[in-house]
């Protein structure tokens, strides 16, 4: 669960320290005030906001590596935190009229708190983009986190189900399913041990993220299958761009932790949509994969 | 008589074995091992030392949590890929030598309790097909169809590899198609059938005695001799379950009662009926599984009509069985076969049987 808060020591003592100021600065000037003299639905209205900028500002924390987006995020929602934070101290603790630093922290850390969290999500959201580009090949039309591969991280064969089935309504747009699996993995898997077996599938992801087009999608199908969505083509060019995968894994030389090389071959079966549900396209694609592929050399 | 036999509680399953390739497996995806084994009762000293035995309820108990810590669908055949031949000793070289799929097979029926103690093996010949059928050892609740899975890719594995070839197993699940079908698909093969009343995996005869590359005749030899050490010292080759399943499939042509079956065993009705309770199941229900199971291999195997079966059951009237047939299956008999007629790509063949008298 806690992942990402080690990295943010300083900025987490920073606000801890900050609130800690407020309240001993409201001690020394004011006075505690009597329990009849407290507004109990205030308190709870605004400790309830504090706590829930404060719970805000853990999980951005908990979330994020350190950089220029998450100093803005933190900086704002720490300018929102102490605001309603003297809000609540100020139904607590009476201050002499003579005091005027409280209304400049309480009303002025809030719209500097806002500028600053607005700068951030204009940034987050411009991040957001680049990692899009990023994962492009690896997502397509919807994000959905809960359902990529622990292994691999592309997603899963429930995402490819759905992926599918919003392509395919898309009328008169060609799509092709491409099913690839690594020749006799069950073997593969005996000779290099499990561990290295789940290294090659790692690699072969990227791998074949790196052969494939900008708007292809590459999904985890299970095990050593893995399935590629080819919007906008059509079998002649799937068969063409399944020739250079098999090329690609041919001339791929995986080590294994003890330095050896292993080669291994790909099989490719195909399906282009006419029609039909994404179950029977994936049928149809695993079906061509399992009559193509290639018989083991006889011993 | 009832051969001797084990329970859920009985303590055996040495935990440096079987138990401990899961625990590999879902600590090499991050887990703790301490949480792996939490209210298992096992240590990891212990297994580690190789000297911890578990019973059947703490494996299951270990793969309760196993499926916590890595809820992933393939969690099940992953285990079973790396569970056969295995270093379990003297079995594992057993297995690992059979020269053919016959004795590979004849291990899981014979040495149940060293090579697969949570589920058993009943393997049948008939007709040009070969049925490999599994069934639950001592109550396995909600981790059997966890067990059916591993079990099944263990053994398609094993098999491809010791034959060094894909072996065309068509699989028949008592379950209905689950929600992640693709595991099936890809760890098992292409020929699934669900909502089939039977985890069975099915081949054509022939494939049985094909001789196969690695064995060697020596190696089996020694292990066998071990192999029989091994079952002797623990004293018993399958479960309580199973040796009681196996009695009244034996006796499926005779009525058998509860008292008939405690004599057997040497013992009184009320102990069979806690025995029997105590492993989440009673009397009747084994009664009707050993009856169900003959049934369906009457029909789907043998090719016997509706009235043969009712007969070789010994019913003595045709909607009397039918209406049994429908208590154990939920199906008419020749609905029943028409869908299992279907796994063995075989036409149909109530065309030409006794359609009226079922």
């Amino acid at each position: 669960m806690i992942r990402m808060l080690h990295l943010h020591r300083w900025k987490i003592l920073a606000v801890a320290t900050l609130a800690n100021l407020v309240l001993l600065a409201n001690l020394a000037a004011g006075d505690p005030k009597g329990l009849e003299e407290i507004a109990w639905l205030d308190i709870a209205g605004e400790g309830g906001a504090a706590l829930l900028a404060f719970l805000w500002l853990g999980l951005i924390l908990n979330s994020r590596p350190s950089g220029r987006v998450t100093n803005y995020l933190v900086a704002g929602l720490t300018g929102i935190f102490i605001a309603y934070w003297q809000d609540v101290l100020d139904e607590v603790i009476r201050l002499p009229e003579a005091v005027v630093w409280d209304h400049w922290v309480e009303s002025g850390a809030m719209p500097l708190g806002m500028v600053l969290l607005t700068l951030g999500i204009y940034h987050w959201q411009r991040e957001q983009l680049a990692i899009n580009e990023q994962l492009r090949r690896r997502e397509r039309i919807f994000r959905e986190h809960r359902s990529f591969d622990r292994l691999t991280n592309l997603t899963s064969a429930p995402y490819l189900r759905r992926q599918l089935a919003m392509e395919l309504g898309e009328a008169g747009r060609a799509v092709t399913l491409m099913m690839l699996d690594v020749n006799r993995f069950d073997h593969v898997r005996r000779q290099l041990g499990p561990r290295d077996a789940d290294r090659l599938l790692q690699e072969l992801a990227e791998l074949l993220l790196l052969n494939l087009r900008q708007d292809d999608l590459l999904c985890r199908y299970a095990g050593d299958r893995f399935a590629v969505v080819l919007p906008g083509t059509g079998e002649r060019e799937a068969t063409l761009l399944g020739g250079e995968l098999i090329a690609a894994v041919d001339h791929f030389a995986f080590k294994t932790r003890q330095g050896e090389t292993h080669l291994q071959r790909l099989d490719v079966g195909l399906a282009t949509a006419r029609g039909d549900e994404p179950d029977a396209l994936i049928e149809r694609a695993n079906q061509d994969l399992e009559a193509r592929r290639q018989q083991p050399a006889p011993a | 008589m009832i051969e001797a036999s084990y329970e859920l509680d009985d303590k055996f399953i040495r935990a440096h074995h079987q138990p401990v390739t899961l625990m590999d497996l879902v600590c090499d995806q991050g887990a703790e091992v301490d949480r792996l084994l939490r209210h298992t009762g096992l240590f990891y000293h212990e297994v580690a030392a190789g000297r911890a035995l578990a019973s059947p309820r703490q494996y299951l108990q270990l793969i309760h949590n196993a499926r916590r810590l890595y809820p992933e669908p393939e969690l099940s055949f992953l285990h079973g890929q790396r569970l056969f031949p295995g270093h379990y000793g003297a079995v594992s070289a057993l297995l690992g030598n059979a020269p053919d799929l016959g004795q590979a097979l004849a291990v899981f029926e014979s040495a149940q309790s060293l090579i697969s103690p949570l589920l058993t093996t009943r393997v049948a010949r008939a007709g040009d097909y070969c049925c490999v059928q599994w069934l639950d050892a001592c109550g396995a609740g909600d981790e059997y169809r966890f067990l059916v899975e591993t079990m099944m890719a263990g053994l398609a594995s094993v098999t491809r590899w010791l034959s060094g070839e894909r072996l065309p197993w068509i699989f028949q699940f008592s379950y209905p198609r689950p929600a992640y079908p693709e595991q099936y698909r890809v760890h098992l093969g292409s020929d699934l059938h669900f909502d089939a009343h039977m985890d069975a995996m099915l081949l054509p005869a022939g494939y049985l005695d094909r001789p196969w590359p690695r064995a060697s005749a020596t190696a089996r030899a020694l292990a066998l001799r071990d192999c029989e050490n091994d079952l002797a010292r623990l004293g018993f080759r399958t479960s309580f379950i199973q040796a009681l399943y196996d009695y009244l499939r034996q006796r499926v042509r005779e009525p058998v009662s509860l008292e008939q079956a405690a004599s057997a065993l040497g013992a009184s009705p009320a102990t069979l009926k806690r025995r029997l309770r105590r492993q989440g199941t009673h009397f009747q229900q084994l009664l009707d599984r050993a009856r169900k199971h003959e049934a369906l291999h009457l029909l789907q195997l043998h090719g016997y009509s509706n009235d043969q079966v009712a007969r070789h059951l010994s019913f003595n009237d045709p909607t009397n069985f039918r209406r049994s047939f429908k208590r154990w299956t939920g199906l008419t008999p020749s609905a029943c076969r028409r869908l299992l007629a279907r796994t063995l790509d075989r036409p149909d063949p109530s065309a030409r049987s006794d359609e009226g008298a079922c």
